[in-house]
């Protein structure tokens, strides 16, 4: 039990392997895409945007948790979870951009002020943007409720940003609970489940760091305030 | 920085180098061969066969030719003949961009030339076949490289971060 994050961590780096031979080498360029070859990065880019869903909705669990009983562990648990939905959030948008440019062409600015999907997801993104930044202070109860608070919001935004390529103007494809999902070449499925899994191994690893290095900071202070 | 531009604007242009190219003065390659007889033949080419991008061979000839005729032909079986114009002294044929899906380096075309009483001179010129890069393989690479640059650049984080408070306790 002593190494699980590092088993963890080794397993999501294989498994991120595995993935990437598949869907560049194993696999020739797709079939019925504009851009055969980028439409390589669907293996990483749809499940970061998972893991990106995830570590946003941990926030909005730790959150609410901790209004509701003042739970410092909850409190930590949407700190540390927000700054990784962060990094999955910039993989996820900054790859799409990539093969929406590459898919679809046109302008990057306008597509992501006309697409709902795209639109929804930045201003998701965004918003943990600023509960992150605002965290970066002293960590008084009132920071900590009104961090709650802005974590809570993403309750609307990721709905809004998941639901939005369903229910308003998106090109963005929509793939699950649809049915397109039974069509999915198996072949798709197995790198999509290869990269889905070592990408949410690797959200536990480095969420497990980060919540180490969050605990030793408080032990830290704690001991500092003690001294003084 | 002044690098990176330079590379820029080389792979800006860089497009532009395997445009078709139909004229003599783009042509990279030109060879000569004599034919029996004396007579001379100059074809100009272009050493790198475009994947995708048509294909010209310029040949020069002696004037006054008639009934004569040129084939080029790739090992492939590719082939094209050509009757020369009695009125003209240089004329072009050209390969399709498609003709070729593979690369291929010193690959053989085989030029003969056939008068009434048969072959009267057989050459060879060697071009490379090459597949230029999809578009797409720029938005591909580009899009990976943000996965790795992002968790990279988060461990390294976190890592400098760890080892720094691991020292601050240690002191303490």
């Amino acid at each position: 039990m002593k190494y699980v994050r590092e088993l963890v961590g080794g397993l999501s780096f294989v498994l991120i392997l595995g993935t990437i031979y598949f869907g560049l080498i194993h696999l020739g360029p797709a079939k019925f895409f504009t851009a055969p070859n980028a439409q390589k990065l669907f293996y990483l880019h749809v499940p970061s945007g998972i893991i990106t869903y995830l570590a946003f909705m941990m926030v909005v669990g730790g959150s609410s948790f901790y209004l509701y009983n003042k739970s410092s562990y909850a409190d930590t648990l949407a700190k540390c979870s927000a700054e990784l939905g962060l990094v999955f959030g910039f993989m996820s948008l900054a790859s799409g951009t990539f093969w929406m440019k590459a898919e679809w062409g046109g302008d990057i600015a306008s597509r992501f002020l006309t697409d709902m999907r795209l639109a929804t997801t930045l201003a998701m993104w965004l918003l943990y943007v600023a509960y992150v930044v605002y965290r970066r202070q002293p960590e008084t109860v009132n920071v900590k409720k009104n961090a709650a608070i802005l974590g809570l919001s993403g309750m609307l935004m990721i709905p809004l940003s998941y639901f939005s390529s369903r229910f308003l103007r998106s090109h963005h494809p929509v793939i699950v609970g649809t049915e397109d999902q039974d069509s999915l070449d198996p072949s798709l499925r197995l790198g999509l489940y290869m990269g889905l899994f070592g990408f949410l191994f690797l959200y536990y690893f480095l969420f497990k760091m980060r919540f180490r290095i969050e605990e030793l900071e408080k032990n830290y202070l704690e001991k500092r305030m003690e001294d003084a | 920085m002044r690098s990176i531009v330079l590379l820029l604007t080389i792979l800006m242009f860089s497009g532009s180098v395997f445009a078709e190219c139909k004229d003599k003065l783009c042509m990279t390659n030109e060879s000569e061969f004599q034919q029996e007889g004396g007579t001379w033949h100059t074809f100009h080419y272009n050493k790198i066969f475009e994947i995708g991008t048509n294909w010209y061979l310029i040949f020069d000839y002696p004037s006054g030719k008639t009934n004569d005729t040129i084939s080029f032909e790739f090992s492939t079986g590719l082939a094209k003949t050509h009757i020369y114009d009695p009125d003209k002294e240089t004329d072009s044929v050209s390969f399709s961009g498609s003709s070729f899906t593979e690369e291929e380096f010193d690959f053989p075309l085989y030029i003969t030339v056939t008068g009434p009483e048969g072959v009267d001179g057989e050459f060879i010129i060697y071009v490379h076949i090459n597949k230029p890069s999809a578009d797409d393989l720029f938005y591909l690479w580009g899009g990976m490289s943000v996965f790795w640059f992002a968790i990279g650049a988060y461990v390294l984080y976190l890592s400098t971060k760890l080892s720094d408070l691991s020292k601050k306790v240690k002191n303490q």
